[in-house]
């Protein structure tokens, strides 16, 4: 994607210099005339591939809805910002995980899942009305 | 009062707003001064350069829709139509007054 953003940009900024040169040297040979339709056409084309490759090669959006924000972080894991990098060119982690630190999926320090009390308890009372003995 | 309840209900990620509000921004101003040299280039002088302006921000807007928002611009925008379509629109206005005043007076005068 974002190569073709910069290929787009190239081609979109060869194109849209060529544009400007022809209107210059047009208008300083005619000062009068219109601008012929060919020069344009070339500039309007080479605006729209350019404007074309400045959306192609932006960073993606984000969800803004909390539910699909951390959805799609917990299906896609902690991912590297695109294009942001430190002066000593390592990546920047982008959002992670915000729970993580309750260690729920097992590793780290943290606390454990939820056990099931009314079980326990059920368990409990069988086991005094068993007498009370292990 | 509705709206707080919704935003309870489903809460926002404002670093993401942030975020997108801040790529439309960007690509609003690169896009503005591109539509400036080229209403400067093409010689528009009031009225139809502002138009021009307009009819690119419209495209711009058009392409973001398609393909930063995938067709589904509530899921990146709280409000698709004042953030989307009408985000920064002015704030490029000057930045396309500029580029349009130079390239007029470069090319065409």
């Amino acid at each position: 994607m974002a190569f073709g953003g910069a290929a787009l940009n190239i081609i979109g900024a060869l194109f849209l210099a060529h544009a400007i040169y022809s209107a210059h040297e047009h208008t300083t040979t005619f000062p009068t005339s219109p601008l012929p339709l060919d020069i344009t056409i070339e500039l309007l084309v080479s605006v729209l591939l350019l404007s074309t490759g400045i959306v192609f090669s932006s960073p993606a959006l984000k969800p803004i809805q909390w539910a699909q924000w951390s959805g799609k972080i917990s299906r896609e894991g902690q991912q590297p910002e695109a294009g942001k990098k430190t002066r000593e060119g390592e990546q920047i982690l982008g959002d992670g995980d915000m729970f993580a630190f309750l260690g729920l999926d097992g590793y780290g320090e943290g606390r454990r899942g939820f056990w099931d009390v009314r079980g326990k308890r059920k368990e409990y009372v069988g086991w005094v009305k068993a007498g009370g003995r292990a | 009062m509705n709206d707080e309840r919704e935003l309870v209900i489903n809460p926002v990620v404002q670093t993401s707003v942030q975020h997108n509000s801040q790529v439309v921004s960007n690509i609003r101003n690169l896009t503005a001064s591109l539509f400036g040299v080229a209403a400067g280039t093409l010689g528009l002088e009031s009225y139809p350069g502002f138009a021009f302006y307009l009819i690119g921000t419209l495209i711009v807007s058009a392409l973001i829709f398609l393909v930063r928002a995938e067709g589904k611009p509530s899921e990146y925008f709280h409000r698709p139509l004042g953030d989307l379509w009408g985000g920064e629109v002015v704030g490029g206005l000057s930045s396309f007054v500029l580029t349009w005043t130079l390239f007029y007076g470069l090319v065409r005068a």
